[in-house]
């Protein structure tokens, strides 16, 4: 998994035959467009007044109107959000690194008959969906009274988040050698020593690796948020769109607005590291 | 395994595994496992509201789920439900591979361009893209106007069939994810020794016969993960609904995750039946993944 | 030197003290947590965030507001779930009625009939009856009123056509086909969400053709929704379809896009709650209006007309209003019920019944409060309520238990996929349920 570079096949784009060649242009280039129109089109009406809108809402503004995004970004007060969605994504994706690569330490390299029970049972995370535990999750929270509180996010943030991260490190560690942790103990160096110093300076492929699909999910996600935080200074930025927009905005320029505020992290995050996104997609999906 | 030294006691060893592991299986099971137990036992009870450790609630045995297997919208959520899979195993699954094959054989160019373009949709916020495509497909919005512009007249009717509300949702599933899949094929494909592959050709295969002998094969073991995550990632449509239909109208496109939100949330709420969903969503789950499991190793299949 | 020092030692004692009182009044300040009801992308929100809510935390510096602001159908689920756990605001935004059944039932909020007074004297008498809410007591005092069914209507567009404003629902039937021809619809409604079509515009046929006496029938166990009163309501909510006066278009249409599509012409009527209103004024942020106040004459505010067979004639459904309670958790003759006892005054105060006006969120609950300048169509909002007689909004005087089956069923209905006779079985079941679970 950790050489996912092209082979050099040098492939000349003649050997299916002009025909289904042309059909596959045709599907990836509808794709292509099934993706492009709506986010061009929600950019363009960005800047529309709902006046406009109303009247022209295929093509370009006639007059520009750039205060929809101010406007917007104060009615929802977006700084906040920006600041709870950055502090959630970045805290969780922290815990969930250092908790994780803990985790995996002690399953590769450090014999117990606990490890097939515990390893077993995040295994089994993987699979499970947050949201067949939703509601419960919520009373648990309410009983509790760790609704409205950013802990009371966080730590089912990082608890849901573990079995991938832990699955991820836990192959990566068995693919160091022995020998490395080996040597450390022969030198008299203690477990969390050859952690804190060889581990994790060595797991830095998988520690890119699981922080940036975690950041991805984590900052996209909004259900949990949605029921655990009401107080509309806890909420997260996809919370705040839903809010702002969905079934009341009569005010389609704010709400175009508000959606291009809303899509443009996520898709500058993926065009910029790309390549590192794709190649955490496919590792995470490697065991089912 | 590292092996004992001198320096290294059994219960040091211990001592650190239990550390190093403890923080990680004590928060994973106080949001997994802990709830899944309570959740278990509400499902049993006819709590109302109200502190849940005040105990004022008696226990009704499995009438929350009998009441939830009578219920119509149950039925028709599981439904839809079905459909997201049927749309993610027979749509997003083959429509990934023969997007990544073709990426992979360069029998088209721009691969790069057409990867990220297809993958797009999933790093956008479902919410965002819910509410995108909520107002693309309302009566007045822009595919009426577009239909219009060379159909005066046209009123989208076809998607007012209430057996066809669900529709528009499964093609924007298939838009969003089918990209996820063209990912772990492409990365998968890219494992392949190219002169395997040349050897094929040498030997005077053709493309198909490469694809058919040579790399579905192998791909196999692939292929079931996709499945599993198909099947496990069809109850994460509630995000999406939620913000595009909201499981409107006349709750025609719920899907199992949102019939259980409108259950503790809606209305009445209705803790205990709520519960009762939860529980049925862990267990289909559970069968499907042991289901999809026993395939794979009915039919073998290797990494 | 000497003068220096003991210059420093006042400064210092000085400093001393301001620290001292002002961390003394630091641990006054009360934290009030308060549930509000706010459309976000409301014209008036501004306004109402900054003259109401950040007003009241300036002028009482004693008190410090946590506001929560929640619109539409999760304003209610949160509320539910903080009855459920016990876990109430401080200052909670109510129904009168079913709405808030949980607050109401269970007496979750106090009466503020002894915190009134004789201030009652200043409020219309029927705001302040505690008659007129579900409990029977002033659990809330209402900042308004509210019509829940009101009837725009483009009357520019119908004299284009050559049509006129119907009296009756069969002139209003025989427009289809020439509002057709033009590539019009009739109505326009956003009823993707399911309470709406129930909440603007059932509840007021219902009140028409079955009458509130006929649901206080049901409501003490005298008659059923499977009787004929009750069917032959939605047997006429159903003629609306076949007549080609409503669409099933409805049902797909995002409720906040109908006002939109009402200012951008694509029918001569939509039907809404009056808080629609608000949505077609000018924006004071960009200046501009869905329908600019010039053009606002052309718009009328009225009722639904007339329908063979009524039992009220010239009704709208109406709640009384919303307004704002304290909930009961807050200890008696505590300095927490005093600053809670402030901010509800403050908010049904004239000051802010006032600025509601202007905004066109609420028309006053209490006597003579005029504004200057208001856009036409706030004025004819305030002229709206004297001309009909109120019936109950059935979301607000029934259980969820049969309320839910009503909302979901409309829209079946909407689709042709149920029949009166189904939706009325269901929400009887739905009903007798509740009762069940109530004896149990």
């Amino acid at each position: 998994m950790n050489n996912t570079a092209t082979p050099q096949v040098k492939k000349r784009p003649e050997e299916i035959g002009i025909l289904p060649q042309t059909i596959m242009y045709l599907i990836l280039f509808g794709f292509t467009i099934l993706t492009l129109y709506p986010l061009i089109w929600m950019v363009i009406n960005s800047f529309k007044t709902t006046q406009e809108f109303l009247m022209n809402p295929l093509g370009l503004p006639n007059r520009w109107f750039f205060k929809n995004y101010p406007l917007a970004w104060r009615l929802a007060n977006f700084s906040t959000l920006f600041l709870n969605s950055i502090l959630y994504t970045g805290i969780s994706t922290i815990g969930i690194i250092f908790f994780s690569l803990a985790a995996a330490f002690a399953f590769a390299k450090i014999k117990s008959k606990a490890t097939s029970f515990l390893y077993g049972g995040f295994l089994i995370g993987i699979l499970f969906t947050i949201e067949s535990l939703m509601i419960p999750l919520y009373l648990m929270s309410f009983t509790l009274g760790l609704t409205d509180t950013r802990i009371g996010v966080l730590i089912p943030y990082i608890g849901l988040g573990l079995p991938i991260g832990i699955y991820l490190c836990t192959e990566f560690i068995k693919s160091l050698p022995d020998s490395v942790v080996e040597a450390a103990r022969i030198d008299g160096a203690s477990y969390f020593k050859i952690f804190l110093y060889i581990i994790i300076p060595m797991a830095k492929p998988v520690i890119a690796t699981v922080a940036i699909m975690n950041a991805l999910g984590i900052w996209n996600e909004f259900m949990l948020i949605n029921i655990l935080v009401s107080r509309s200074d806890l909420l997260s930025l996809p919370v705040g769109i839903m809010k702002f927009s969905g079934a009341l905005a009569s005010d389609y320029g704010k709400q175009f607005a508000a959606l291009v505020i809303g899509t443009v992290p996520t898709v500058s995050f993926y065009l910029v590291l790309r390549n590192r996104i794709t190649q955490g997609v496919a590792a995470g999906a490697t065991k089912g | 395994m590292v092996k004992p030294s001198r320096h290294s006691t059994k219960s040091e060893e211990r001592r650190a595994y239990w550390l190093l592991v403890l923080p990680a299986v004590v928060i994973y099971w106080a949001v997994t496992a802990f709830p899944l137990f309570f959740s278990i036992i509400l499902s049993l009870t006819n709590y109302s509201g109200g502190p849940i450790f005040a105990f004022d609630f008696k226990f009704v045995g499995l009438n929350n789920y009998i009441r939830m297997f009578k219920d119509p919208y149950f039925w028709i959520s599981l439904k839809n439900n079905a459909y997201i899979i049927l749309v993610s195993v027979f749509g997003q699954i083959p429509l990934g591979f023969i997007f990544a094959y073709a990426i992979f054989r360069k029998l088209v160019r721009f691969g790069d361009f057409f990867q990220t373009m297809i993958y797009l949709p999933a790093v956008i916020s479902p919410i965002v893209v819910g509410i995108l495509w909520q107002t693309f497909f309302s009566p007045y919005g822009p595919l009426t106007k577009i239909v219009q512009h060379f159909k005066p007249g046209w009123r989208s009717t076809f998607l007012l069939d209430p057996k066809r509300a669900i529709i528009p949702v499964l093609f924007v599933i298939l838009w969003m994810y089918t990209g996820t899949y063209l990912i772990i094929f492409l990365a998968n494909l890219q494992k392949f020794e190219p002169s395997i592959l040349e050897a094929a050709k040498i030997d005077g295969a053709t493309e198909f016969q490469t694809l058919w002998y040579v790399i579905l094969p192998a791909l196999s073991g692939v292929i079931v993960t996709t499945v599993i995550l198909a099947i496990s990632g069809s109850l994460k449509s509630f995000n999406l609904i939620f913000a595009m239909t909201g499981g409107n109208p006349a709750r025609r496109t719920s899907v199992l995750a949102l019939y259980m939100y409108d259950t503790a949330f809606r209305g009445a709420p209705n803790y205990p039946m709520a519960s009762a969903i939860s529980m049925f969503i862990v267990m289909l789950s559970i069968i499907l993944i042991i289901f999809t499991k026993a395939v794979e190793n009915r039919y073998g299949g290797r990494e | 030197m000497f003068k220096k020092s003991r210059m420093i030692s006042i400064l210092l004692a000085a400093f001393l003290v301001v620290a001292v009182v002002s961390g003394l009044s630091a641990q006054e300040q009360i934290t009030l947590k308060v549930l509000n009801y706010l459309d976000l992308t409301s014209p008036g929100t501004e306004r109402e965030i900054k003259e109401i809510w950040e007003a009241f935390e300036k002028n009482n510096p004693d008190i410090k507001i946590e506001r929560e602001d929640l619109f539409g159908e999760p304003f209610h689920q949160k509320l539910e779930a903080y009855a459920a756990a016990g876990n109430l605001p401080d200052v909670i935004y109510m129904w009168p009625g079913a709405r808030s059944a949980t607050l109401h039932d269970k007496k979750l909020v106090k009466d503020l009939a002894p915190f009134l007074g004789d201030m009652a004297d200043e409020f219309v008498p029927a705001a302040v009856d505690p008659n007129n809410q579900r409990g029977k007591y002033l659990a809330m005092i209402p900042i308004g009123i509210t019509a829940t069914h009101m009837l725009y209507v483009n009357q520019e567009m119908l004299n284009d056509l050559g049509l006129n404003m119907p009296e009756t629902y069969d002139e209003l039937k025989t427009m289809v086909p020439k509002l057709q021809e033009a590539g019009k619809d009739v109505v326009i409604m956003g009823a993707q969400d399911d309470w709406v079509i129930q909440s603007v515009l059932f509840s007021m046929i219902v009140g028409r053709l079955a009458g509130d006496a006929f649901i206080d029938k049901i409501l003490a166990g005298e008659a059923k929704f499977t009787d004929e009163p009750f069917v032959s309501t939605l047997k006429f909510y159903q003629q609306l379809f076949d007549d080609g006066v409503l669409t099933p278009d409805i049902v797909m249409t995002p409720y906040g896009t109908s006002p939109a599509l009402f200012a951008a012409g694509e029918a001569p009527f939509t039907i809404d709650g009056d808080w629609r209103v608000g949505a077609f004024l000018t924006d004071p942020a960009t200046g501009e209006a869905l329908i600019p106040p010039e053009k606002q004459d052309n718009i009328l505010l009225t009722i639904f007309p007339a329908i063979p067979d009524e039992v009220t004639p010239n009704s709208t459904s109406m709640v009384l209003a919303t307004g704002f309670g304290m909930s009961a958790a807050i200890p008696d003759n505590s300095p927490k019920e005093e600053a809670a006892w402030r901010l509800i005054s403050w908010l049904v105060s004239p000051e802010v019944q006032k600025i509601r006006l202007e905004t066109g969120a609420a028309i006053p609950s209490r006597k003579g409060i005029t504004a200057e300048g208001l856009e036409p169509l706030v004025e004819q909002r305030l002229r709206f309520y004297e001309k009909y007689v109120g019936t109950y909004v059935l979301d607000d005087v029934l259980p969820p238990e049969a309320y839910m089956p009503i909302n979901v069923g409309l829209q079946e209905i909407a689709l042709g996929m149920s029949t009166p006779e189904d939706v009325a079985a269901k929400v009887q079941k739905g009903y007798e349920e509740w009762i069940a679970g109530l004896e149990e």
